[in-house]
Order: structure tokens, then C-alpha cells, then sequence
């Protein structure tokens, strides 16, 4: 098995992602039972994602990294690490070594837990398996272990899994979503920072009675959720702090604007080929997984994409998104410098909203928090996250800044899994795996308790 | 030739679950052999301001309900449970 691992990498990373993945992709399909026209169709398409998403981050990152250089010299503020967006981090999980198995682990591990009944949640939104490899390409390279990656991202999926079934009252409840959870590793981290902010808030007289309303917001704030003005507008004042005092400032600045506008709208529709590619893929995978499921009442796992549309998420992400962008000016230590995820925000903040009875002021504190303590985890795993991009055969100038993303740079389970394995190697996924097992026990000894802790209501 | 009918499709981030409704609304019509119609995807938030001119919205998470346009608000693409029922409901939303 070692032999043959290393063999296969030694083959992939000379062919690069745009080459193997849509080779492996089509195999995947075939598997699970596509047409072979789709299921090659289907990889061909996801090389090109590939060559489109590499173009973008290279517009982005030559913008970017300019600027960053820029403020080093005219501010003393050393903000390095450059925030590539989620649509990045995903297709550099799937590109890494990780990432080109995680659809078939993710899928045995579900099965399993669905037969042994440990979960509930059959995870059909094959599209964020992307989350599961993200932390396994990122233990990949914190071990240079293949292996432990691989097993890093069974953990992370049956994670993922756990997390629905806990939220899944909740969710069913207040988005109105019968039969539906939410095994989405960006928005369920997110759970006890809302419990935490809860606890605290109703310690506090006068505050813990606060509320804003969500309509208000989306008049004053409204820009906030056009991703292209947002680019433009960061653009040009990143530009002014950048090259205020340089020859032709003017042309400079207009030109990051432009440049990071164009970012903004491009780097979506590079990762919308990328899941157009796996759609074959995701249907005959979720086709295969339901013959495969017992008849017995499941819930059906999807993105959180289909809680965004509430008004408090929007409402609240709407509000974060300038806070934020102050923190990461303000906050010591922090070297982020955000830009393409400010987009993700929504997705942190949708299962707060359960639990906080969609009070948008309790959800922007939680925000803060969670995105707060975020920077400095993305800030320290910033190096792991350059790898993995490299790994994925993104092309990353030598020695220049670093990346990573809030989604899921700025996420909790990455950090657990990097450092368990980094201090203690292999016994570090042992002790992660044992985590799980031990919280899961606890919620199935006393599920009803659990689920109104994350939100459900009182029967 | 009749102007070409137009349906906003719209999720969370306008790249996941959107992509797999737009895809799987164009090849139904495609099946059917209705082609005179034109697809755009965004984010629920960017729903009002791209609202003009749109015969149809079909999303996979809630959009504001004062817009004066047909709303359907299905997961049906994504599971895969009652896909021919909605792709009926699409048609003859289109209809008039």
C-alpha cells in the first residue's frame, strides 16, 4: 500500500491536477454508475475549472501581493497572508493528493455510520466532501503522510456528520426544512460560538434584551452583498494604502480597483465550471448512496447555500462584513489580510441563527467572535494552507506572501486536527478520532438535551 | 421568434446548489424542447437588484416574496425527491 501510494504521488505530481483530476473524476463516476459520455465529460470539465481558477488566483494574487508589499514599507503593517476565498481553498482541497480520494472515503464512512446507525445524515452534497479533504490535504502536509491525510479526512467527514445530526432539530425548525441537516464543515464549527455568545449575553442586563431589525440593514448595508462593488471599493482603498506615494499612483490604485472588481466576479464563475463538472458525479453518488441507505427515516444532507437566503443571515453577515475588515486592520499579531471571502460570511453565521431566535445582534457578536479568534488560527496555519495549494499544483511564487481563506482557514477543526497530529503524530488522530467518539456517545445517550442546547425548539 | 424567456436562479453563493438547478432546469427544457429560454444565477441578496425583466425565480433558499415575480422555492434538483413535479411547476410558470 505505502509502495503503491507513493508510486501514484510521484506519477500525479508530475501531471498536475488539471490532468488527474478529470482522469480520476471520470473513473469516480463511472463507479458510481454514470454514462460514460457524462462521466467524461464530466472530468473534462473539471480540468478546465482547474486552468480557470489557477488564471484567477494568479490576477488576485499578483494584485494582492503587491499591495502587501506596498503596506509593509509605508505602514509598518505586515498583513502577508492573503485571504484567496473559499472557491480557492475548494479547489485546492480536491487538487491535493487528499482530495483526489475523499468522494469515495466520505462515501464509505457515511454508509457505514448510516448501517451501524450512528448517524441520521446521508450526505449527498458531494460538492463539500471539498471541507473533509481540505483538512486532510492540510494534515497531509503538516505530516507529509499520505495516509494520515486520508484518515484525517474520514475523521473530518464523519465530523461533518455529527454536527447535522446535532443541528438538525434546529435547523429542520427554524428554515423550515423537513427531513433536512446541514453536514457543512464552514457553517456547524460554528455552533459553539453561538452557545458561548448565548451564555454570556443573558449574564448581561439591558444587552441580553437587545434586537436589531433585519430590514433596516439590508437597506443601509445593502452594497455590502454585491461582491463587485465590495471588490472595486476594497480595491481602490487597499490601492490608496498601497501606492499613494508611488509613480503614477493614480494608474496603480485604478488598476488594483479594476483588478480585484474583476477578482470578485471571475473567481465565482471559474468555481461554478468546477461544480458544474461534478454534478455527473454527485448525482450517481447520491444515486448510489440512497440504494445503498436503509428504508429507515434519514435526513437527506445539503449545503448550507440553502439557509443563506434568510434575512438574518444576510442582515448580519451584511453588518460583519465591515467589522471585520476593521478587526483585521486593529487586531495585534494578526498578518490576514482579507479580501475574496468577505463573501463567505453568511455561511459562519446561518446556525447561529436558531439557537439566537434569528436576533441578528446576538448573531454579529458570535460573528465577531468566532471570526476574531479566526484570524489567528489562520494566521498560524497559513504556511500548511500555501503548501496545500502548491500540492495542488497552484502555481505560488517562491518565497512571496502566504494564503489561506476564512473558509476554512479561519475554522476551528483544521487547527485541532494540524496541531493533534503535529504534536503527537499518529496518536494525534487517535486522540481526535477518540474526541468523537466520546461527544457522539454522549449526544446519543441524550439526544433531545443536545439538540435543544444547538437550537431546537421544546416539543 | 418569441423573446426569450429568463429565470433568475439563486442560492446562497450563486456557485453551488444554483449551478446544479440552472443545469438541471436547462437540460429539462432541453429534453422537452423548449431552448428559447435564459438562465442567470446569483445570490439571494442579489436578488432585487437583478429582478428586472426576470419571468421566473427559482431558488434554493428564501428570496424576498414582495418582487411581483413567480417564486419557486424547491430542493427538489438537489435530492433528486419530486424533480418532474417542479420541472412541470417551471414550465407552466413559463407559460404566460
Amino acid at each position: 500500500m505505502e509502495v503503491f501510494l507513493t508510486t501514484l504521488q510521484a506519477v500525479m505530481d508530475n501531471l498536475g491536477a488539471t490532468v488527474v483530476l478529470p482522469i480520476i473524476i471520470f473513473f469516480v463516476a463511472l463507479i458510481m454508475g454514470a454514462k460514460p459520455g457524462k462521466a467524461f465529460r464530466a472530468g473534462v470539465t473539471i480540468g478546465i475549472a482547474f486552468i480557470g481558477i489557477n488564471l484567477v488566483i494568479g490576477l488576485m494574487w499578483s494584485s494582492l501581493s503587491g499591495v502587501a508589499q506596498a503596506m509593509v514599507t509605508n505602514w509598518n503593517i505586515q498583513r502577508d497572508v492573503v485571504d484567496v476565498g473559499w472557491p480557492s481553498a475548494a479547489a485546492i482541497a480536491f487538487g491535493t493528493d487528499v482530495g483526489l480520494w475523499v468522494i469515495p472515503i466520505a462515501i464509505i464512512v457515511n454508509l457505514l455510520l448510516l448501517v451501524f446507525k450512528v448517524t441520521k445524515t446521508l450526505n449527498i452534497d458531494i460538492w463539500n466532501y471539498w471541507h473533509f479533504a481540505f483538512i486532510g490535504s492540510m494534515v497531509y502536509m503538516v505530516s507529509q503522510n499520505l495516509a494520515y491525510g486520508l484518515i484525517a479526512a474520514a475523521i473530518a467527514s464523519a465530523l461533518g456528520l455529527f454536527l447535522a445530526d446535532w443541528t438538525a432539530k434546529a435547523v429542520q425548525k427554524f428554515y423550515n426544512l423537513p427531513g433536512i441537516s446541514i453536514p457543512h464543515l464552514a457553517t456547524a464549527p460554528g455552533v459553539p460560538f453561538a452557545i458561548f455568545t448565548n451564555w454570556l449575553i443573558d449574564r448581561i442586563p439591558g444587552v441580553r434584551d437587545w434586537k436589531v431589525d433585519p430590514d433596516t440593514i439590508q437597506k443601509r448595508f445593502g452594497v455590502f452583498g454585491e461582491p463587485v462593488i465590495m471588490g472595486l471599493v476594497i480595491g481602490l482603498v487597499l490601492g490608496v494604502m498601497g501606492y499613494y506615494n508611488a509613480d503614477q499612483a493614480a494608474v496603480l490604485i485604478l488598476q488594483t480597483g479594476m483588478n480585484l472588481a474583476a477578482v470578485m466576479l471571475l473567481l465565482p464563475r471559474m468555481v461554478q465550471i468546477l461544480m458544474e463538472g461534478l454534478i455527473p458525479v454527485s448525482e450517481a453518488a447520491r444515486d448510489f448512496m440512497k440504494k445503498r441507505a436503509s428504508d429507515r427515516e434519514i435526513y437527506i444532507g445539503l449545503d448550507s447555500a440553502i439557509l443563506i437566503g434568510h434575512p438574518a443571515a444576510i442582515s448580519s453577515s451584511l453588518v460583519l462584513v465591515p467589522i471585520v475588515i476593521l478587526l483585521s486592520i486593529i487586531l495585534p499579531g494578526n498578518r490576514v489580510l482579507l479580501f475574496a471571502d468577505l463573501a463567505i460570511i453568511p455561511f459562519i453565521v446561518a446556525l447561529f441563527a436558531p439557537l439566537m431566535n434569528g436576533n441578528i445582534f446576538r448573531m454579529i457578536v458570535a460573528g465577531m467572535l468566532e471570526l476574531g479568534v479566526g484570524f489567528y488560527i489562520a494566521t498560524s496555519t497559513a504556511p500548511l494552507f500555501t503548501a496545500a495549494a502548491q500540492n495542488a499544483g497552484f502555481v505560488m511564487p517562491e518565497g512571496a506572501s502566504q494564503i489561506t481563506s476564512i473558509g476554512d482557514g479561519f475554522l476551528w477543526p483544521q487547527l485541532l486536527f494540524t496541531k493533534a497530529v503535529d504534536t503527537l503524530g499518529v496518536f494525534g488522530l487517535v486522540l481526535v478520532a477518540a474526541l468523537l467518539v466520546v461527544v457522539w456517545a454522549l449526544y446519543a445517550k441524550n439526544p433531545t438535551k443536545w439538540e435543544r442546547i444547538a437550537g431546537a425548539p421544546e416539543e | 421568434m418569441d423573446t426569450p424567456k429568463r429565470i433568475l436562479v439563486a442560492c446562497g453563493t450563486a456557485i453551488a446548489t444554483s449551478t446544479v438547478v440552472a443545469k438541471g432546469i436547462e437540460e429539462a427544457l432541453k429534453e422537452r424542447g423548449i431552448s428559447s429560454v435564459m438562465i442567470r444565477q446569483c445570490k439571494a441578496s442579489e436578488v432585487r437588484s437583478l429582478v428586472d425583466g426576470v419571468n421566473l425565480i427559482v431558488t434554493t433558499t428564501p428570496v424576498p416574496t414582495d418582487l411581483n415575480v413567480p417564486v419557486i422555492q424547491t430542493l427538489a434538483f438537489l435530492t433528486g425527491i419530486g424533480k418532474e413535479e417542479v420541472i412541470e411547476q417551471i414550465i407552466e410558470a413559463l407559460k404566460d
